[in-house]
């Protein structure tokens, strides 16, 4: 009888122990922030992922910066700056009195010290500098000239990138890649655990107008689901990137929450590896762009959330046309797809078999959805049959480099927002997207298109290129994605537009 | 009238043998089930054949995931993965164990000290751990690689536990009998010694198996373990999971249940085994 | 006490042959892996000139066997390498990330420990009763529960409908302990900081008794089988029948002689506690080494994946080192 008895206490023990609520709410300065992303590093010259370029756009400033909600360029760390008449010089005046969060103050040298450190280590990232930049000269201890290699129209916008972020040389050493949490803007970092949390706040010496809210903790969820259920049961006031669309379409109905969707220039897409056979022959690229239902991708995985992209341009920036849909109709256009196959020399008793990669996480827990759904659509000419393969991200990138992978999922990000950034580093010269792709004819355009800075003129050239591309087929483009975040309802000044660029010192709870 | 006999024997033998009898028939019925499962299954477990997320109905017993498959015929495909990569791992264990440890222990010597070191270097490292480097080392989607790295580390639980039983029967009287006739080491290995292992050979191997289903289940739950659109009930799992909060339970539901059934049946006929077989704990 | 100390030393002993072979099987098997860290971390866009310079200062590009002798000397002098991904040493972050998994493992042992002691001596004691049949259903059943599958509906009815528990990781990031030990446990009770504790202590229920249920099962299983043939013996018959009360024959005579073979399935429940733990922080998104191990896989992050396996035979092979030594002392007949 006593065993029972202390056993049973023990139990109730144990109960009574799980009646401890514990879910503090946090008070009105603090705003948490939810995300599925992860920073790589907490360095300008090695940083090449969304994240941590959101990270470094809060507490650090670029040289010139964009006024939120436009895609106006203006001053930001600079108080001004001039082009010269031919655009290869920029004149670069700094604001005075700067300093990082260190002490370090902010010069010219500085400044010239941090560029070519992104060129000198020579990451992924270090293009930005040395595609453009020819040489950087310090004037005076608050003036520095940057010299290109040819005029760039949209260098503006290049100066805003991180890779152009001054850092301070007491913090980052000259020639190695480190985390360091000093920085020069609107936040100051207060206690980083890697892939835990992230706690900003607001940095006293930061020479513009002060965040609104002082304290901002990021928490690194590790699946899209947990992110749901953390939203809705209001541990976080604010889930951004990257939710699952079933749940997004959940919390839409949720009277509690805001659901704030813009649509974004991310852009997803079929590469095809144009060295490899049977993938060689352009008739083949044509029918598998021809046979996609780019609708039925949109709805049934995605549940509407995206909208099918016709170009690698995205739609909504200038020169974008509908190149696919001219080449091959608003598919799916299985008739085509046949004729183009059959034409190829393919049939029912000889059917085109090809290989389908995916990564299984770097894109979203819908990616395996994704390549299934394209099997079933190729599939559906009769004439071709899929192997589905995915890889880890690391091995993905790898597979790329060495062209292992015919044909495969992949995404981009912009980098600035301008056509060129969606066509040079696809189709020309050294294009590194696993499709080997060359033309001579789209080198000399797009070198063209890039150094003219008159609008209409580029305007031509990219039509130009589009055309070639769909003709071509290099790449498929897939969709077009949105950007969706969820906030409790009381969060307000929440700004999202082209740049896809989050600003949390906007950002308050009333 | 060896019926009668063998029915009494099995009422003699009380609650382990139910259990073995429970266990078994669990594991029979999924055995058989995934043998016939072209037979069986009312629909192509891989392809789409009705609107996605469908909840339980008489169309779809199991409802469909949100590819528009029928569940209820993945999850009887789903036990071919799950048993053949159990069934082969074990086997690659069984067949590099239980012969390294006959001769370990039988032969002695420098030969059982080195082995001995190597087994012991890897035994207690945590299965599932080394099934993940390894799978994601050689690969993962490829059924033998899977099973070739849940096998690595139960090895040495065979050859340990072999070896330890040859040590003690190595000296008994019957071996000595069988050594004075005449009889080759290796005749007295298999034939001799290996007959009288084999109950506790069994013993370890169901616990084997339970860990293998649950460690194959683990491994495609991670994303390391088969390709889809294989059906598999771990995988199916993690895919489910996703749309467990917008109220989709019957995705993770059925394959979580035959995952748990199956260890548990595996697990009851060991248990009953080991009951039966030291009958220590049987009312003396 | 001799035999005891020439045993120790040469279990010590041993156990450096035995590191070698892990780090040795690991090192090779690894080096074949499909994939190369160097393209994943400079990215496509790199010239193979800058892969080939990025390689040479990894050391990616020397024979197989100075790499080895490099990684071994390396790991004496404990250097496990640098990440390719953080490039951070590869030892840090681990240790960063191992009191997580510990502290999870404590608790997550107690539990099991405490369900499974008591609920198989009470099986034992009430042999033959629904009591014992209920336990020894949950001791096979509890097992079979597959952690992901278990822990999530823990989750989904303990944190998101009753809204009672947190629902993942290890505490409120502005509540964290001033670092001790890296604890949250401990280190809050050190410096008195009763608002960590409740957020540490809320955070730790869902894992620890996911986990623990599920370990639960085998030590009931073990603790009934061993307490069984142990109540039949001569020495407990002795004692009742000298008038010693039915506690103190249950405590002190019968349950102490129990818990002793337990140990010689250490080994084996380390190991399964450890990948239990990996399963349990995958579904908690719980910042330990098992989480660590996955995510660094993504990123074929060789050396940190290289570095983890090694650290976790390390912890394999001392754990196993310091039961031996136990063991050994208390049964002078395992001394050989």
């Amino acid at each position: 009888m006593k065993v029972e008895k202390v056993f049973g206490l023990i139990l109730v023990a144990l109960v009574a122990i799980l009646v401890i609520p514990a879910v503090p709410a946090h008070s009105e300065s603090v705003l948490v922030i939810g995300t599925t992303d992860k920073i790589s590093k907490l360095d300008p010259a090695f940083a090449y992922d969304f994240f941590t370029w959101e990270i470094f756009n809060n507490i650090d400033e670029g040289l010139l910066k964009y006024v939120p909600g436009t895609l106006k360029i203006v001053p930001g760390l600079a108080e001004s700056y001039s082009v010269s008449e031919d655009g290869l010089v920029y004149t670069i005046k700094l604001r005075p009195g700067l300093k990082f969060t260190d002490g370090t103050p902010l010069t010219a040298k500085v400044v010239k010290w941090s560029i070519e450190r992104v060129a000198r280590l020579g990451y992924d990232v270090s293009w930005f500098v040395t595609d453009f930049v020819k040489k950087i000269e310090v004037v005076d201890d608050l003036t520095l000239k940057i010299v290109l290699k040819q005029p760039v129209a949209f260098f503006p916008a290049i100066l805003t990138l991180p890779p152009y972020m001054p850092v301070s040389p007491k913090a980052y050493p000259e020639n190695e890649v480190v985390d360091s949490t000093v920085s020069i803007g609107p936040y100051k970092i207060a206690d980083w655990k890697r892939d835990e949390y992230l706690i900003l706040e607001a940095n006293p010496n930061y020479y513009g107008k002060p965040p609104k809210t002082k304290k901002v903790i990021i928490k690194f969820y590790k699946d899209a689901t947990t992110l749901r259920l953390a939203i809705e049961k209001g541990e976080i006031d604010i889930a951004w990137r990257t939710l699952n669309p079933v749940d997004i379409i959940d919390l839409e109905k949720n009277p509690n929450l805001n659901v704030i969707k813009v649509p974004g220039p991310y852009i997803r897409y079929v590469v095809i590896n144009v060295r490899s056979h049977p993938l060689d022959n352009v008739l083949v690229r044509r029918a598998l762009a021809a046979a996609i239902d780019r609708a039925e991708i949109a709805s049934k995985i995605f549940l509407g959330l995206v909208t099918p992209l016709y170009s690698m341009i995205p739609a909504g920036m200038w020169s974008h046309v509908d190149c696919f849909k001219d080449a091959y109709g608003p598919g799916p256009n299985i008739e085509l797809a046949k004729k183009l196959l059959k034409e190829a020399g393919y049939s029912e008793k000889n059917k085109l078999k090809i290989e389908l990669w995916y990564t299984p996480t770097h894109y979203g827990d819908t990616e395996v959805d994704l390549a299934q759904l394209l099997k079933q659509q190729w599939e559906r000419t009769g004439l071709i049959e899929v192997m589905i393969k995915s890889a880890e991200w690391g091995t993905y990138t790898d597979y790329i480099e060495r062209g292992v992978m015919p044909v495969f999922l992949l995404g981009w990000y912009p980098d600035y927002i301008d056509p060129d950034d969606y066509i040079a580093p696809f189709m020309a010269a050294g294009n590194r997207m696993g499709s080997y792709y060359e033309s001579t004819a789209v080198d000399g355009l797009v070198l063209k298109a890039r150094t003219t800075l008159k609008r209409d003129l580029r305007t031509i050239y990219y039509i130009e290129l589009q055309g070639i591309l769909a003709n071509d087929v290099p790449f498929i483009p897939l969709f077009q994605g949105q950007l969706v975040m969820v906030t409790k309802k009381n969060v307000k000044g929440v700004v999202l537009d082209a740049t896809m660029l989050f600003r949390y010192w906007l950002v308050y709870k009333a | 009238m060896k019926f009668k006999g063998a029915l009494r024997e099995f009422k003699r033998a009380g609650l382990p043998a139910y259990m073995c009898l429970a266990g078994g028939t669990i594991l029979f019925v999924i055995i058989l089930i995934s043998l016939l499962a072209p037979f069986i299954a009312p629909y192509d477990p891989i392809s789409s054949v009705d609107r996605p997320l469908l909840p339980p109905s008489r169309k779809h017993l199991m409802g469909t995931d949100l590819h528009g498959r029928d569940v209820y015929s993945r999850i009887i495909y789903g036990g071919r993965v799950v048993l053949l990569i159990s069934a082969l791992s074990v086997a690659i264990s069984l067949t590099a164990g239980v012969p390294l440890g006959l001769l370990s222990g039988y032969v002695g010597g420098i030969l059982d000290r080195v082995l001995s070191l190597v087994m012991d270097s890897l035994y207690s490292f945590p299965g599932i751990i080394l099934a993940i480097a390894i799978a994601a080392m050689l690969g993962s989607g490829n059924l033998l690689n899977i099973a070739i790295a849940i096998a690595v580390v139960y090895i040495p639980m065979y050859f340990r536990m072999v070896r330890g039983q040859v040590l003690s029967l190595k000296e008994s009287l019957f071996v000595e009998a069988a050594r004075a006739i005449g009889a080759s080491d290796i005749t007295i290995m298999f034939t001799y010694i290996l007959p009288h292992i084999l109950p506790a050979i069994v013993v370890v191997l169901s616990l084997n198996v339970a860990d293998a289903i649950l460690t194959e289940a683990g491994l495609s739950f991670l994303g390391l373990g088969v390709n889809p659109p294989t059906p598999d009930w771990g995988f199916d799992l993690r895919d489910g999971k996703r749309y467990l909060p917008s109220g989709y339970w019957w995705l993770i539901t059925f394959p979580g249940l035959m995952i748990i059934i199956a260890v548990i049946g595996i697990t009851l006929l060991g248990e009953g085994l080991n009951d039966l077989f030291n009958p220590r704990l049987r009312e003396s | 006490m001799a035999g005891l100390r020439a045993f120790i030393i040469s279990r010590i002993l041993l156990t450096i042959p035995m590191i070698f072979i892990l780090l040795t099987v690991v090192f090779y098997v690894l080096r074949m892996m499909p994939g190369d860290p160097v393209i994943a971390m400079l990215g496509e866009k790199a010239s193979p000139k800058l892969i080939e310079e990025m390689r040479a200062k990894l050391g990616l590009n020397r024979p197989l066997i100075y790499q080895y002798i490099d990684y071994v000397i390396g790991i004496l002098k404990g250097d496990f390498g640098k990440s390719t991904w953080t490039q951070r040493p590869v030892l840090q972050e681990i240790l960063d990330r191992f009191p997580a998994t510990l502290e999870l493992a404590i608790f997550a042992t107690l539990i099991s420990l405490g369900i499974g002691v008591l609920g198989g001596a009470l099986a034992a004691y009430r042999e033959n009763t629904v009591i014992d049949l209920l336990f020894r259903i949950i001791g096979i059943v509890s097992y079979s529960l597959f952690i992901p599958w278990f822990g999530m509906i823990l989750q989904m009815v303990f944190s998101v409908k009753l809204g009672l528990l947190p629902l993942s990781s290890r505490i409120d990031p502005l509540l964290r302990p001033r670092r001790i030990t890296g604890l949250y446990v401990i280190d809050s009770i050190i410096t008195g900081d009763l608002k960590a504790l409740e957020s540490a202590l809320a955070h730790l229920i869902l894992p620890s008794v996911t986990l623990g249920i599920v370990l639960s099962g085998i030590y009931i299983r073990l603790t009934r089988n061993n307490m069984i043939e142990i109540l039949r013996q001569d020495f407990i018959r002795a004692a009742r029948a000298r008038g010693v009360g039915e506690s103190t024959v249950l405590v002190r005579h019968a349950l102490k002689n129990t818990l002793i073979p337990l140990l010689t399935m250490m080994g084996l429940q380390f190991a399964l506690l450890l990948g239990g733990a990996v399963l349990t922080e995958t579904t908690f998104s719980w910042p330990g080494m098992g989480t660590f191990l996955l995510e660094r896989i993504d990123y074929r992050d060789f050396p940190a994946i290289q570095g983890t396996i090694v650290f976790y035979g390390l912890l394999v092979a001392l754990v196993s080192l310091i039961v031996d030594i136990f063991y050994a002392y208390i049964d002078p007949r395992i001394r050989y």
